[in-house]
């Protein structure tokens, strides 16, 4: 009787960290303001007006309000369900996404490796979906956001292992997103210690790929190839992308957060949820909204070259460092 | 139903058509982007480069015979409700072009225009008027006080 009680109350908690917090509505909520700051920021900084903060909500309203257009020679099952597949992994992502003094996502094992799976779902949708709406643009799209995911996966994989090989020690690495926050508890946060800061630097270099914003906005360019993948999109469909483009940015952020700032105050959860979103507002302001208001688009093959040289090398020398242990 | 088309119509995404305009009325549509002092973004404006995602469809030039089918084509593509504003003064009328031997125009022989922006080109001011009044159109079409297009009239392609 107790076990089915037991098993009761854990997936009651596990929809509750799915529906409520850290993923579904709070995700949302704050991912959709995260990106109406994103917008008012850049265009204060461009001197403009700018657009009101709840922008992106009514954006969503308007595109539910439309009429959503299937193109006869696209794949239909396929176009349908992309945005959906960038959709539920987001979600199940933010599930695990851990908030340091409320929340620790898979406790004990290794959900490191998870984020690094999961993470660049909303790209493969991204894929999927150019591929599958059979236009000549979104087919550029396709093959343009699985070279720069090639470029940007790299340098994440060498901050994840850097990160993990510093908490280790002694040449063996932990991939638990708690025993991570826990060792920067005791030791300092890595984005203050010498030997993380590299890291750090291909990190923050990282995020404005993996969020498609200027520079590296190059697979959904509006101006040369139409918006890529999403062309052919319309309606509720484009509004399940614009939803998956803002849970990701609080899972890129919160990750980044979680990896190299996981300090906590003093205060009960409600202060600790209000400290991680104002780290996150923060991270974003310096990797997205700056870069994205000084920048200029890249050219596909200079985005690759820049990856592969500048983040990648720098999250080497971490692993390096880590590695020898200093 | 009200505060739904209100919150509805402040997202009024811009899509550009150029049918065989001279560059000029685009010029001045990328300077009321560009240009703080103008700042479409303000009124939750912005510029998409699919026609899938558009909202209000601003069209310059006067409609030459090489681009009609394909003008039309794209006008078709944009989802319901859409309002159309012809910019400039050659989709009204022809502007300097009228009687050319290449021209199809105006644009409202094949197009339903909700809103004209007259000049040549017409100033920035006048366009975010423009988009101001398509954006009334649309509220008064998704409260059923406008017709829409569909009930309205059908593009048929010659």
């Amino acid at each position: 009787m107790s076990d089915i009680f037991s098993l009761i109350s854990q997936s009651a908690t596990g929809l509750f960290h799915l529906v409520v917090f850290p993923g579904g509505l709070f995700a949302l909520l704050f991912g959709l303001v995260l990106k109406g700051i994103d917008r008012k920021v850049e265009a204060r900084l461009q001197r403009r007006v700018g657009p009101p903060l709840l922008q992106p909500f009514y954006d969503l309203v308007k595109l539910a309000s439309k009429e959503t257009i299937i193109p006869e020679t696209a794949n239909k099952t396929l176009f349908m369900y992309a945005p959906l597949l960038g959709f539920t992994g987001m979600a199940v992502c933010l599930a695990l996404l851990p908030v340091p003094g409320v929340y620790y996502g898979m406790e004990n094992m290794g959900d490191m490796l998870v984020f690094f799976y999961l993470l660049p779902l909303p790209a493969i949708a991204l894929m999927v979906a150019g591929s599958s709406s059979s236009s000549p643009f979104g087919a550029l799209g396709f093959s343009r956001e699985m070279t720069l995911m090639f470029a940007y996966e790299v340098p994440l994989l060498l901050v994840i292992l850097a990160v993990a090989m510093q908490v280790g020690g002694e040449g063996s690495a932990e991939f638990s997103l708690r025993k991570i926050i826990e060792y920067q508890r005791e030791h300092g946060s890595f984005g203050f210690t010498l030997s993380m800061l590299p890291a750090f630097v291909a990190y923050l270099l990282y995020l404005p790929g993996t969020m498609g914003v200027p520079p590296f906005d190059v697979a959904e360019a509006e101006t040369e190839i139409l918006e890529g993948p999403l062309l052919e999109y319309s309606g509720g469909l484009l509004a399940f992308f614009q939803l998956t483009s803002a849970m990701k940015l609080v899972i890129a952020l919160g990750f980044g957060v979680v990896m190299f700032f996981p300090g906590t105050v003093a205060g009960g959860p409600l202060v600790n949820i209000v400290w991680f979103a104002a780290k996150c507002l923060l991270l974003m302001l310096v990797a997205l909204t700056l870069c994205k208001a000084a920048t200029a688009r890249m050219r596909i093959e200079q985005a690759l070259s820049f990856y592969l040289k500048y983040p990648a090398t720098l999250a080497l020398v971490s692993v390096v460092l880590a590695w020898v242990s200093l | 139903m009200n505060l739904f088309s209100d919150i509805v119509v402040r997202s009024p995404w811009l899509y550009r058509i150029n049918a065989g305009s001279c560059n000029g009325c685009d010029v001045e549509l990328a300077t009321t982007a560009c240009i703080p002092r103008y700042d479409v973004e303000r009124l939750g404006c912005r510029y998409c480069g699919s026609p899938r995602h558009a909202d209000i469809v601003l069209i310059t030039g006067p409609l030459t015979l090489r681009v009609r089918d394909k003008v039309l084509r794209v006008w078709q593509e944009i989802p319901e409700p859409k309002v159309t504003v012809a910019v400039g003064i050659c989709p009204i009328s022809g502007g300097v072009f009228r009687g050319g031997h290449s021209i199809e125009g105006p644009i409202d022989r094949y197009i339903p225009v909700d809103v004209n922006v007259p000049g040549c080109p017409p100033r920035p001011q006048s366009i975010m008027e423009g988009v101001l009044l398509a954006k009334k159109i649309w509220l008064d079409r998704l409260n059923g006080i406008a017709p829409g297009h569909k009930e309205e009239r059908h593009v048929s392609l010659p």
